[in-house]
């Protein structure tokens, strides 16, 4: 196992001179047309942060806060109705540079595992060998190979979205996208898929949006923490996590930093929702947890 | 087993049959045993075989015009929206209208020769398939076509590697109601136009009461159904493989 080098253990970010940020919103506002198509929704208004190469951020929020909605500006899926979306320097273009794993996997029902992970690798730039080569290694890496003739529907939860993470990691993105990732898979499964994650970051180091609404996920996995409120999307607060690399190496879940962490962004969370005149607890006298 | 349940089955149709042939009389309904002999001998007489080749050359050709034009037509109206939207009414009212209607024209138009027929079958068969694949097309998964532009594919690689395949199964599935009404239409097509073929000989034995005979002709229509949807049943299942997984 290799020490995670200094400077990219979280905490400080090299902010390297003359290199453009990885990711910057400036400013972005993105309005939709409800599904009646009478009214617009503001769904995210006026965000702006940045991010650094090589760091994995955590957009973490109640649900109606955007968060899906800034991966896809993020991937130039979409563009913003005003301020700026900038990916490397340039607005972003979907693409072999940029991989996205979604909540519902998306994979193609009719393929064999192995096609859908050469899905990804159709761009001129890789060769047959290449798109190949590329997606067994993958499959290798998240603990497919055997199953690369299978379909889709013969596969787990777990496993399709693993299938989704090796498509999405083929053709070595500096970007990765994941829209609340492991949500619709069992809870043992995702503790180690987030393990499983950690290691292959921690070697490549791409710059990753992870979506989540669990406070605990945010923490184990992020360098930074994005809070987001809903009604619309916004950013509340940035926060460093600051927990050391590799986190699996050891219980972070007991470090006093990762217990004031979590309470801190559960109360949070819990006053964003309860202020919501969309959600279902606005208003209501929720007491917070009791102190321990 | 399956097997066993429908030969069961078509014991209880043939005890049946000899019921009603005992409650109405021999010449309202034959015998099982009447019949086959009657089938027998139009066999020998090579008359069956002759109606039964001539009303398939115009039903296949007729169902095999129609598939040819219907999948392109519905894969451009689902891939264009707006000629979609344009034309969709229009589809939809001559799908609604029945194509017995049409018929008095098409003679005028066409005679009543085998050009006829297979224009009836073709018109009874294109709307089915046509408005399927229309279907099939627009009925595309949104979220694996955001995944195909998010791998950074081309317009022209979402249609061919996620609209179409996904529209396959419906396709199909027209293919299949375009078969049955083609069929219909080819009876109703000989029966109007210069009577020939199976619908020819449905007619001739009806009308004189040969009831044998005229039994003869709607068991094998019944059985050339059972053969066309059963081949392409059969083809469906091949197409979705990865279906049975499921």
């Amino acid at each position: 196992m290799s020490v995670v080098p200094e400077d990219l253990a979280g905490g400080e970010h090299g902010q390297r001179s003359g290199l453009p940020p990885a990711i910057r919103f400036d400013g972005v506002s993105k309005t939709f047309a409800s599904a009646g198509g009478r009214t617009a929704v503001l769904a995210i208004q006026d965000v702006s942060f940045t991010v650094e190469p090589a760091t994995f951020v955590a957009l973490l929020g109640p649900s109606g806060c955007g968060k899906t909605t800034i991966l896809r500006l993020a991937d130039g899926l979409i563009q913003g109705d005003t301020g700026q979306v900038e990916v490397f320097g340039a607005p972003p273009k979907p693409g072999p540079n940029i991989g996205f794993v979604f909540q519902t996997f998306r994979l193609i029902p009719w393929a064999s595992v192995q096609d859908n992970v050469e899905f990804a690798l159709k761009s001129p730039q890789f060769s047959q060998a290449e798109r190949r080569e590329r997606a067994n290694r993958h499959l290798e890496l998240v603990g497919l190979a055997e199953f690369r003739h299978a379909y889709p529907g013969e596969l787990s939860g777990g496993m399709k979205q693993r299938v989704a993470l090796a498509r999405a990691l083929a053709t070595e993105p500096d970007i990765l996208l994941m829209d609340e990732p492991f949500a619709s898979i069992d809870a043992q499964t995702r503790e180690l898929m987030r393990i499983e994650l950690m290691r292959i970051w921690t070697d490549r180091r791409p710059v990753v949006l992870f979506v989540t609404h669990s406070v605990d996920e945010a923490i184990i996995l992020a360098d930074r923490i994005l809070l987001l409120g809903p009604r619309p999307g916004r950013t509340v607060k940035t926060i460093e996590v600051e927990l050391e690399r590799p986190r699996w190496a050891y219980d972070a879940r007991a470090e006093p930093r990762y217990v004031e962490l979590r309470s801190y962004l559960s109360e949070r969370m819990r006053e964003l929702v309860l202020s919501d005149p969309s959600s279902e607890f606005y208003g209501r006298d929720l007491a917070p947890p009791p102190d321990r | 087993m399956i097997w066993v349940y429908r030969l069961g089955f078509l014991v209880l149709l043939v005890v049946l049959w000899i019921l009603a042939a005992q409650r109405f009389g021999r010449n309202v309904v034959p015998t099982p045993l009447a019949t086959f002999e009657a089938a027998q001998r139009l066999v020998a007489e090579g008359r069956l075989m002759s109606a039964l080749g001539a009303s398939l050359t115009v039903y296949l050709s007729g169902y095999a015009l129609a598939v040819a034009c219907a999948i392109p037509v519905g894969v451009v109206m689902g891939g264009f929206r707006l000629l979609g939207k344009t034309l969709e009414i229009y589809v939809f009212a001559l799908a609604a209208t029945p194509r017995v209607a049409f018929i008095p024209l098409i003679i005028v138009i066409m005679g009543l020769g085998v050009d006829a027929k297979i224009f009836i079958i073709f018109l009874g068969a294109l709307m089915p398939v046509l408005i399927n694949t229309y279907a099939g097309v627009l009925a595309v998964d949104e979220e694996l076509v955001e995944m195909a532009r998010s791998v950074g594919s081309s317009r022209q690689r979402i249609f061919i590697s996620i609209v179409l395949p996904s529209a396959v199964p419906f396709v199909v599935a027209g293919m299949r109601l375009g078969a049955t009404i083609g069929l219909i239409n080819t009876v109703v097509a000989e029966l109007y136009t210069a009577v020939s073929g199976l619908g020819g000989l449905l007619a001739i034995y009806g009308n004189t009461f040969r009831m044998a005979e005229y039994f003869v002709v709607v068991i094998t229509l019944a059985m050339v159904g059972v053969v066309v949807t059963e081949v392409l049943r059969h083809f469906e299942t091949r197409l979705a493989r990865w279906r049975g997984a499921n």
